[in-house]
Order: C-alpha cells, then sequence, then structure tokens
C-alpha cells in the first residue's frame, strides 16, 4: 500500500511538471487547433474529405501524444541527476524501481491525457461534419496507444540511462517516427530473402517493438469495411506492450541500481 | 551492573572508494573507519577534495564503496528502512523550480509514509521553524539560494528523523539563516538527535559539535572530542587546531 501511495505520489510530481512547464502545452495546443482545423473543411466545400479528416486527425492524435512522453521521458532522469534533485528524493525510504515506476505512470499517464483531450476533439469534429465514428475501433485504437506510450516512455527511460538528454529525444523521436517504416520494410524483406538473412529480420522484428501494431487509425478511416478487433487480439497486444515495458523498465533499473549518484 | 554500550547510528569500517579508471583513478577513500553513537553531534571537516562528501553519499547508497563497510542503524549503508530514519541534506540543494514550497515538503514527507494531515499540521510549523513563513504556496523557482537551503533543511527534518546527516551544512545561507540553523540544530541536539554534518565553517562546528572528525586526502587525520583535540594541540579555537594539523600533515 505505501508502496503504490510513492509511485502515485512520483507520477504527480511529473504531472505537475507536466502542467507547469510550457513545451508541452504547445505540442497539445498546437494538435488541438490542427484537428479542429481539419474539421472546418465543410466550410469551404469539401465534403468529400471525411476520410481525410479521420486519417490526418488519428495520425496528429498519436504522434503529438508520443512526441510529449518522448521529450517528458527522456529528461526525468538525466534532469533529476542534473540538477541533483535526485538526492533529497532518494534520501527517502523509496527504492529505486518504486521511483521508476512512478516516473513511468507519470509520463505516460501525460501521455494518455493528451491522448483523451486529442480524442474528445476528434469526436467533436466528427460530430460537426457529420462523420461516421466506428466507437468500438475508435475506443481499440484508444487502447492501443496507449499501450505504445507505455513502451514509448519506458524506450526512452532506457535511452536517457545510456546516451545523454538530447540524443535520447532524438534517439526515441527516430524510433518513433520510423518504426512503421521498418516493420513495411521487413515485410518485403522477409518475402525476399531466404536462410540467415530471413532469420535476421524475423529477430529484428521479434526483438523491436513493432509500434505499428498499436495503430488502429487506418480501420478506423475504413471502418465501414473493417471490423473491429477480436478481444483475443487486443489482450495478445496488451501482453505484447506489457513485455517490452517490462524489459525496458529492467534494463533500466539495471543501470540504474548500479550508478553511482 | 554494566550497561551495555548503544549501538552505533553510524558505523563505517575500511572504507575505500576509487574515482575514474586507469592511470587517472582517484584514491578518494583510503580504508576510513569511524562510529557515529546516538544522541552525538559531530563535525565532519577537511578541506575540498578530502573525501567528506563521498563518505555521505556513501552513507545515504548514492554511490557503491569499493572495499570496506558502512551501516547505519545496523543496515548497510542505503537501505530503505535505514534512510526512514534518516534526514538528510545534500551538498547543492535544488529542488522542482516547478513545485510549490508545500508541495515539496507534502512529497518528500509523503514519500517518509506521512499522512495527509500529519503533513497539514507538521508543513507550516517547518516552514515558520526555517524562517520560511507565508511562502508554502510560492513557486520554488521564485527562491533565492538560501531560501533553497532553509527549505532543504525543513525538508530533511518533515519525517522526524533520528539521525541528521547534512553535507555542507550552512552553504548559502545568510548570518540570519546560520543563526536560525543554529537555533534548530541545538533544539534537535536537546531532543537526543544525532547529527552528522560536514562543514567549512570551522566556528559552526565548534559552536554545535562534541566531537570531530577530520579527513584529509581520503584519510582521518583525527577523530576525537573537541575539547581534546584543542588541548592536544594547545590551541584555543578549532580554527588554528584545523590549520597546525594541516601545517604537520604538510610537512611529514
Amino acid at each position: 500500500m505505501r508502496t503504490l501511495g510513492q509511485i502515485f505520489l512520483v507520477a504527480k510530481g511529473v504531472w505537475l511538471e507536466a502542467i507547469r512547464r510550457r513545451e508541452i502545452y504547445v505540442i497539445v495546443a498546437v494538435s488541438c487547433l490542427f484537428i479542429l482545423a481539419l474539421a472546418q473543411f465543410r466550410f469551404f466545400g469539401l465534403e468529400t474529405l471525411n476520410k481525410f479528416y479521420r486519417e490526418v486527425a488519428l495520425k496528429i492524435m498519436g504522434g503529438a501524444s508520443g512526441l510529449t512522453v518522448i521529450v517528458l521521458g527522456a529528461r526525468q532522469l538525466p534532469r533529476e541527476f542534473e540538477s541533483r534533485t535526485i538526492y533529497p528524493l532518494l534520501a527517502r525510504p523509496i527504492r529505486r524501481w518504486t521511483f521508476l515506476v512512478g516516473k513511468q505512470l507519470g509520463v505516460a499517464g501525460a501521455g494518455a491525457f493528451c491522448l483523451g483531450l486529442f480524442l474528445c476533439l476528434y469526436v467533436l469534429g466528427c460530430l460537426m461534419i457529420g462523420v461516421d465514428l466506428y466507437p468500438t475501433l475508435l475506443l481499440q485504437h484508444t487502447l492501443l496507444q496507449i499501450c505504445m506510450l507505455l513502451i514509448l516512455t519506458s524506450l526512452c527511460f532506457l535511452l536517457s540511462v545510456v546516451v545523454s538528454f538530447d540524443a535520447a529525444v532524438a534517439m526515441g523521436f527516430l524510433y518513433f517516427v520510423v518504426s512503421s517504416v521498418f516493420a513495411n520494410l521487413y515485410l518485403v524483406m522477409y518475402e525476399s530473402t531466404a536462410g540467415l538473412a530471413r532469420g535476421v529480420i524475423v529477430a529484428l522484428t521479434w526483438l523491436t517493438p513493432q509500434l505499428i501494431l498499436f495503430d488502429l487509425s487506418e480501420k478506423n478511416v475504413h471502418g465501414d469495411v473493417w471490423p473491429a478487433l477480436e478481444a483475443g487480439v487486443i489482450f495478445q497486444l496488451v501482453i505484447y506492450a506489457a513485455v517490452f515495458t517490462m524489459i525496458h523498465l529492467t534494463g533500466t533499473l539495471w543501470i540504474f541500481r548500479r550508478k553511482s549518484l | 551492573m554494566s550497561t551495555q554500550p548503544a549501538s552505533p547510528v553510524i558505523q563505517i569500517e575500511n572504507l575505500e572508494a576509487f574515482y575514474g579508471k586507469g592511470a587517472k583513478r582517484l584514491h578518494a577513500l583510503k580504508g576510513i573507519s569511524f562510529q557515529v553513537h546516538p544522541g552525538e553531534c559531530v563535525g565532519f571537516i577537511g578541506a575540498n577534495g578530502a573525501g567528506k562528501s563521498t563518505t555521505l553519499k556513501i552513507l545515504m547508497g548514492f554511490r557503491f564503496p569499493d572495499a570496506g563497510s558502512a551501516y547505519v542503524f545496523g543496515e548497510p549503508a542505503g537501505a530503505a528502512s535505514s534512510r526512514e530514519r534518516i534526514g538528510y541534506l545534500p551538498e547543492v540543494a535544488l529542488y522542482y523550480p516547478f513545485m510549490k514550497a508545500r508541495e515539496l515538503l507534502e512529497l518528500y514527507g509523503g514519500l517518509s509514509g506521512l499522512s495527509r494531515s500529519q503533513l497539514k499540521e507538521r508543513i507550516p510549523a517547518l516552514l515558520d521553524d526555517v524562517g520560511l513563513t507565508g511562502r508554502g504556496d510560492d513557486l520554488l523557482k521564485t527562491f533565492s539560494k538560501g531560501m533553497q537551503q532553509r527549505l532543504g533543511i525543513a525538508q530533511s527534518l518533515i519525517a522526524h528523523p533520528d539521525v541528521l546527516i547534512y553535507d555542507e551544512l550552512s552553504s548559502g545561507l545568510d548570518p540570519m539563516g546560520r543563526h536560525d540553523l543554529r537555533e534548530i540544530l541545538h533544539r534537535l541536539k536537546a531532543e537526543g538527535r544525532t547529527v552528522f554534518f560536514s562543514s567549512h565553517e570551522l566556528g559552526e562546528v565548534e559552536s554545535l559539535c562534541d566531537r570531530v572528525i577530520m579527513i584529509h586526502q581520503g584519510n582521518i587525520l583525527r577523530d576525537g572530542c573537541l575539547e581534546d583535540l584543542k588541548a592536544e594541540c594547545g590551541q584555543r579555537s578549532l580554527e588554528e587546531f584545523y590549520i597546525q594539523t594541516l601545517q604537520e600533515e604538510s610537512q611529514a
């Protein structure tokens, strides 16, 4: 019970930071503006662009939430070390894993909050222009995006204890952007290779988190022909996200516990 | 009937620490040993780079010793159960600039297991004690260095610790702040708390401590009762004793 309270307190610190620092506002405000602006196409007589609205708005939702957790996640540990705020914090009876899980909850929670905000605006936009919502698919997409935020947060933590803050942000962002490109590339390469090369492709697919699996935006765009995912698939994806999050957090903890502060 | 001596609050045995690797490897602590007993107020003095902060960091579990051992309340240094009874003030105290003073104390108090009602009662009293009355709802980015140090002292006291470990006790404090801090420490001493702190302010050490441990280049040079040490060298003040000891050491 006490550990849970400590996790929540550390997470609360991250939320306070997210609320009181302006850079996150910029990401959120610009994204909100884009989503609302997209919903105004009807004003210009572009009524056939409903699918375009869904596609772009959902991509902005995912992109902005991802960017939020990358910026917040990559700086949590380096900033604690550099500003030495880590000393009075770890002088309390708190274990390092508790501290780390609190940070994870805080950053992923902030990302999920942004996602929720964007979702509300997206729904509002859909209602404004009279676009079908496909609520089941939309909820599944949101849940899977939260799973992706968990993976991305833990990945940024791991990167931030290995490389500098700037490098962690750059690498986190790069991975976030190119992972879907690589996922498609793996598919093509898998078909065109054999033997050891194919083994390498399979290994890479399994060893790196495939963020594209958590993106149902295309299905939402074409929700009229795509059914919602089965519960079993969603469950497997949640487990997949939990495993990668655990691997990243374990790696971070392993380095963090050995680190002389 | 003989009384059993109380077990030490802090116990350090043959502690060694290194910085760096290869040819640039620095032997920061060269097998130091000492104990601090309950109710003692011990000053840990030495020049910059003597090994004071390294020792205190090991005691808090922030870095690991390369050899030897360190215990606090009989637990290995850094154990969560021992940290529950420690109030720690780091050498350079910086706190989250986006937080308010009250929020920071709520965070640290909460992590130490204090309930909301306890915190509600404790925080205003602590802020009064350290001279930050009425500043609880101010953001820390508006605090001066001295005010941050005062807040640092407040955070170290929030959970009623049994031992206070302070690294550079009055760093950044103005004369009034130093006076207030001395008052607080005198009161804590009278309550029987154990205090172990490093400081360059030898007058402050002299006015507060029963015992002084002097460290130089990773070795303990002197460890004893303040009056005995001064008498041993025939000096009237700790500063004279300190300078004489260092001069003797450099000539040796």
